[in-house]
């Protein structure tokens, strides 16, 4: 298959390694159920992928990950790219192979931990300059090298390069990257080598500015990549413009595609970006937390270094049908969390099964119709005193959700 | 284990009287003292279905007058803790003989254990710095004072090379943290040896660890993805050599124990069957 010429919407962007079906819409609200169908696995959304950073999820053997029920996962290029290397996940025969998962990966561009890992990265048109952590060359890495280790890698979808601006960031910054993000993504798409088999999604990029927003997703559909991807988000701004930007998002996107909010993965904002029409998430945060002792649950967390847990016999969550919950009580998650990795692992048995089971919920409601109900019923049990955080409150109700 | 060892070779400023081991926590600092009673309490608590006595660990190398001593001394700890015992169906005690290299103090202690009675007997003391073939001969002139209808368990060993010499003198139980511990650290034991997964000569190497082997970690991981997620320090690296190494443990017991029941153990080297 040739390359489309860059710069121009063209329908041989259209990848054959996806297709999308819309399974059921929400009555009240903008969610929806959908099923996408992708080369190594079908992946039923809302879906919650977790990150395998290095390719390996925290202690977890891919038959655990299998269990649980992840049927993708996503895995950084940063990381990756540097180590093993690409011509190693080559020889290696790509990535699903190398980490023995049989079902679905993503892969990102590198481009974020570009700029949130080091110090000297600067950012031209040709690509991101940095120093390489493991020597004294400077490196550059383009749209054209991150889809190159990206091909090797093997992953099902595979992101573009975009130019990543802190969602705090004011002025013509944003409005460049935004600009150059569109430019970059061209350049992906001539680059990319395995259309027939990886998936190139797009990065919808404009900070917190609804205009630059609205004109960023009007060039990108044009390229009518297979999937597309909300960027720039969940770097700390104000939780009220947050959800507005995502809600501008998912009414001007193309319903028959889906969409991906990069970087979210509190249940707070699973549940309430669901119900503004979001398909995909990726979060380091179950894992991440898990390495620091705390357990998520439908009424919260809990910090299990605490002493009160030190007599409590009873599961993290007698509901929870994990590993853990099954066979370990929270005094003995208490008695090890300091000084057994094994502990680190358990813990992230559970939260990653929380949440693939509240992004089941989420989906099961909304194909049942009762998505509003759950709602309620999620919020009510997260916040039983009733203090809704108020952006969550005005988010639902822009969509008809009354809390 | 009656955490007599532990307290040797873990706690700081430790202080041995007749009644037992005062020391400070390498946790934090705080001051214990554990004697037979305490320790059998532990065990009892901790319902272990197989409880060691406790014993000074005698440390290597001592001359004759110290390894006389302590040996006594864990004489006189064994019966106390038998007598701390509370036996039931199900659970039992085990002495362990002491007397470091000395043939006639391996005699006196294993002869006087046996006086004592216990259901199992353990040969302490060694793997402690001595070496393969001192151990072999201290094997030699101890397991013959053992009760040959209860079992012989040699404690801390260790490598599958002492594992199928010790085994060959009939010695019926072990225990080592090698497996578990080097696997941790990117050592895998594997059929004739070891490796260390950390080597470069790996990073590319599509194979599994050990072709002999069915164990998860053999039949679903390379070597260069096991180098990888080593060398990274991914917590899932220290699971998959801890699954192997343990499962190369297992197999080796299940073998001797098959050529055992053939008849046939003694018809290969000690190089051959590991």
């Amino acid at each position: 298959m040739t390359s489309p010429a860059s710069g121009t919407a063209c329908s041989s962007a259209i990848s054959r390694a996806l297709s999308f079906k819309l399974v059921a819409e929400c009555s009240t609200s903008k969610a929806r159920a959908c099923l996408i169908t992708l080369p190594k696995c079908s992946v039923e959304s809302p879906v919650f992928m977790p990150v395998g950073t290095k390719g390996t999820m925290k202690g977890l053997t891919s038959k655990q990950l299998e269990d649980i029920g992840f049927q993708i996962i996503l895995g950084n290029t940063y990381h990756l790219g540097t180590n093993p290397g690409p011509e190693l996940m080559e020889k290696a025969n790509g990535l699903h192979d190398f980490m023995n998962w049989k079902r679905s990966i993503l892969t990102d561009s590198g481009g974020y931990q570009m700029v949130s890992l080091l110090d000297l990265a600067e950012i031209t048109e040709e690509g991101v300059k940095f120093a390489s952590p493991y020597s004294d060359d400077m490196l550059l890495l383009t749209p054209e090298r991150s889809i190159e280790i990206q091909n090797s890698i093997g992953a099902d979808i595979i992101m573009q390069l975009d130019d990543v601006v802190a969602s705090t960031t004011e002025g013509p910054r944003v409005e460049e990257a935004m600009h150059r993000t569109i430019r970059w993504l061209d350049r992906c798409i001539t680059a990319h080598k395995n259309m027939h088999c990886q998936n190139l999604f797009c990065i919808v990029q404009g900070g917190l500015d609804m205009d630059l927003r609205r004109k960023c997703v009007e060039e990108i559909v044009k390229r009518d990549t297979p999937g597309i991807a909300i960027g720039g988000l969940s770097g700390g701004e104000d939780k009220q413009v947050f959800w507005k930007v995502v809600d501008l998002c998912t009414s001007l996107l193309p319903k028959n595609k889906p969409r991906y909010l990069m970087g979210v993965g509190y249940a707070v904002d699973l549940v309430v970006c669901s119900a503004l029409g979001v398909d995909m998430y990726d979060c380091v945060y179950p894992t991440r937390t898990a390495r620091f002792g705390t357990a998520l649950v439908p009424w919260g967390q809990l910090r299990l270094k605490q002493s009160q847990y030190s007599m409590d016999f009873d599961p993290i969550d007698k509901n929870c049908p994990c590993l853990t919950c099954k066979t370990y009580t929270r005094a003995y998650l208490n008695s090890i969390i300091k000084q057994e990795t094994v502990a680190c692992h358990l813990l992230s048995i559970h939260n990653l099964t929380y949440q693939k089971q509240l992004m089941e919920s989420i989906r099961k409601n909304i194909i049942q119709n009762t998505f509003p109900q759950f709602v309620k019923d999620f919020m009510k049990e997260m916040f039983p005193d009733g203090n809704y955080p108020q952006w969550a409150v005005d988010a639902l109700a822009s969509v008809n959700i009354q809390l | 284990d009656s955490g007599g060892f532990q307290v040797m070779s873990l706690a700081k400023l430790r202080k041995i009287s007749d009644d037992g081991v005062e020391f400070r926590s390498h946790i934090d600092g705080r001051k214990y003292f554990l004697s037979p009673k305490k320790s059998i309490e532990i065990q009892h608590k901790l319902d272990s279905n197989i409880t060691m006595i406790f014993d000074e660990c005698t440390p290597y190398p001592v001359n004759y007058e110290y390894a006389k001593k302590s040996m006594h001394l864990s004489l006189k700890w064994a019966k106390e803790s038998k007598d701390n015992f509370i036996d039931r169906d199900g659970y039992g005690i085990f002495g362990i003989i002491q007397g470091s290299i000395f043939e006639d103090l391996r005699k006196e202690s294993a002869t006087k254990l046996k006086e004592i009675e216990f259901d199992g007997y353990a040969i302490g003391g060694l793997a402690v710095g001595e070496g393969h073939d001192e151990m072999l001969k201290v094997l030699d002139f101890t397991i013959p004072h053992t009760a040959n209808h209860k079992p012989r368990y040699l404690m801390g060993v260790g490598k599958p090379i002492d594992i199928v010499a010790s085994v060959k003198k009939g010695i019926d139980m072990f225990d080592c943290v090698l497996p578990t511990r080097s696997g941790r650290n990117g050592q895998a034991f594997i059929t004739g040896g070891t490796l260390n997964i950390k080597n470069n000569k790996y990073i590319s190497d599509n194979s599994p660890l050990d072709k002999n082997c069915n164990c998860y970690t053999c039949k679903n991981y390379s070597k260069a993805y096991l180098n990888h997620l080593i060398r990274s320090k991914e917590i899932l690296g220290s699971v998959l050599m801890t699954w192997h190494n343990i499962s190369y443990y297992q197999n080796l017991m299940r073998k001797f124990r098959k050529l055992i029941n053939n008849g046939t153990l003694y018809e290969y080297k000690n190089e051959e069957l590991i």
